[in-house]
């Protein structure tokens, strides 16, 4: 279904989320605006040099490592003593600054990255998968698949789950909360462009799309659990299987309102989400 | 003058207005075992957080071999080798058994041991081994202190400082406990224990302090202090302020 392709890119979106708020413990509202802004470097790059969007997620993964490094220790790692509240906040004027900028300088129209082979179709046992929708969602499963093999097999990924538990003892062992809570920003917002360059090639998108993607990363989490990188991806798909089903079912124009809806009987439900984990300090 | 590895200068440590430790010193040498023993609250949490650099004294100085610690962030401090238990443990839960020990060994230099120290660790608490790959928060209380103590004692550190570690043990773990202790600390381990159970900790102690809010009241050689009648009222008094 293609409700389940789509939401491999809310996924995507999501793990960056969930690993920022693990480590800086903050929601990072700008996720959506960093997605938007990727897309836009995408279409630049494929109207000026028409390579292949796809090689995209190549290009931007390091380009992307490299912003989220210097607004993190250029912008957030001043913040970072004074609490979480000047986070949220410079989280939110970041949004609203790349917003309004990409607004300014590449107009408010939208925007779409059509690569030769965009409406080609597959058929899969009758159901039809737009090919380039099935290579993002490939892409995605291998993005996750990284991520956490990094999570679980590096020195740095182990270093970055034990901050997001305890940074008081992880501090204690000679960890520096600061490093780690960069390269985790760094890693968030690379994620961030792999969602975009993914939604330039599926959509048409505008400048203002990042707050909507930004509330769905946050709802594919909510849905997964707080701390849980399989439950972030997890949550997109099923969020984007839900919308595709509301889709059908009942109108497109539903679609956001049953997302919401359902977002709403989580929180209340099972605030944990399906895989999160609750809080235990041992 | 003499070179200790730990001096603690006069140090008083607020939490906003109240006072927390008022004019406090000691000092820890070489292959010691020191003692800060007391009650709740008097103060022994708050300065081995200090130590650590996890909040400033308002006056007075910590010396780390010679070097003050003043302006160290916390993870410099353990990085210049001294590894702090915390009281409660505070591992990583979500975390396997083998993950917490490898996160004990982040530091580079301490990294390149990896495999020797695992195995010293293991020599130490055989159990720790048959529960590698299990989550640290599926562990027993008795266990997860083992695995505290060994996490800590994977960076190498020249000064072990341990924060109730007998807290919530059953007696059996906690004369266990002390054993372990004190056979680190022959094979060369320096120790700063911080405890309310007094009678364990005075036995394998070379020296000790007492706190009572925030203030050292009586210090002295861990037998003596024993058989000290005017200790025997201090400690009498802290028996009857745990009731």
């Amino acid at each position: 279904m293609n409700g389940i392709l789509v939401g491999c890119m809310y996924g995507v979106a999501a793990i960056g989320l969930s690993l920022i708020f693990g480590c800086m413990e903050i929601v990072f509202i700008a996720q959506g605006a960093v997605m938007v802004l990727a897309a836009y470097c995408i279409y630049w790059m494929f109207t000026w040099t028409s390579i292949d969007p796809f090689l995209g997620f190549l290009v931007i993964i390091p380009i992307f490592l490299g912003f989220g490094w210097v607004v993190y220790t250029g912008l957030f790692q001043r913040v970072a003593k004074a609490g979480k509240n000047p986070s949220l906040l410079l989280a939110f004027g970041l949004m609203v600054l790349l917003e309004h900028v990409m607004s300014l300088v590449w107009s408010p129209n939208t925007r779409t990255v059509a690569a030769s082979y965009s409406a080609s179709a597959l058929r899969l046992s009758g159901i039809i998968i737009s090919f380039t929708r099935l290579m993002v969602s490939i892409i995605a499963l291998i993005t996750t698949g990284l991520v956490f093999l990094f999570l679980k097999k590096t020195m740095l990924g182990k270093a970055v789950r034990g901050v997001s538990e305890d940074m008081r003892a992880a501090a204690l062992l000679g960890i520096s909360p600061i490093r780690v809570s960069a390269a985790t920003f760094s890693i968030g917002i690379a994620l961030a462009g792999i969602a975009g360059v993914a939604t330039a090639i599926t959509y048409p998108f505008d400048p203002y799309f990042g707050f909507l993607f930004s509330l769905k990363a946050l709802i594919a989490v909510a849905f997964g659990g707080l701390g849980s990188v399989e439950g972030a991806f997890l949550g997109g798909i099923i969020l984007g299987a839900l919308e595709s089903l509301s889709s059908y079912t009942i109108s497109a124009g539903w679609a956001d309102a049953v997302a919401y809806v359902t977002f709403l009987i989580i929180l209340v439900m099972r605030p944990k989400g399906l895989l999160g984990r609750s809080v235990e300090k041992v | 003058m003499e070179n200790h590895l730990l001096e603690v200068k006069n140090v008083d440590i607020f939490y906003g207005d109240a006072q927390a430790v008022r004019d406090v010193s000691f000092h820890v040498d070489q292959k010691q075992i020191i003692a800060l023993v007391g009650a709740n609250g008097a103060g022994k949490s708050t300065l081995l957080n200090a130590i650590s650099s996890f909040n400033q004294p308002r006056r007075g100085g910590i010396l780390f071999s010679g070097k003050s610690i003043a302006k160290l962030k916390p993870e410099e401090v353990a990085a210049m080798g001294i590894s702090h238990v915390p009281e409660g443990r505070r591992l990583f839960s979500r975390l396997t058994v083998l993950e917490n020990l490898e996160l004990g060994a982040y530091l580079p230099n301490t990294r390149l041991f990896l495999k020797e120290s695992l195995g010293r660790a293991f020599d130490l608490f055989p159990v720790l081994r048959g529960r590698l790959h299990q989550s640290a928060g599926t562990l027993s209380g008795g266990e997860q202190q083992m695995l505290a103590i060994a996490r800590a004692l994977m960076a190498r550190p020249i000064l072990l400082m341990l924060d109730e570690p007998s807290l919530g043990l059953a007696p059996i773990f906690v004369r266990r406990l002390f054993e372990t202790i004190e056979a680190l600390n022959k094979g060369g381990v320096t120790i700063l224990l911080v405890e309310q159970n007094i009678p364990q900790t005075l036995k394998i102690a070379d020296y000790a302090y007492v706190l009572q809010t925030g203030a050292v009241r009586m210090e002295g050689r861990g037998e003596g202090l024993i058989n000290d009648p005017n200790f025997q009222q201090a400690f009498l008094g802290l028996m009857r302020a745990k009731k």
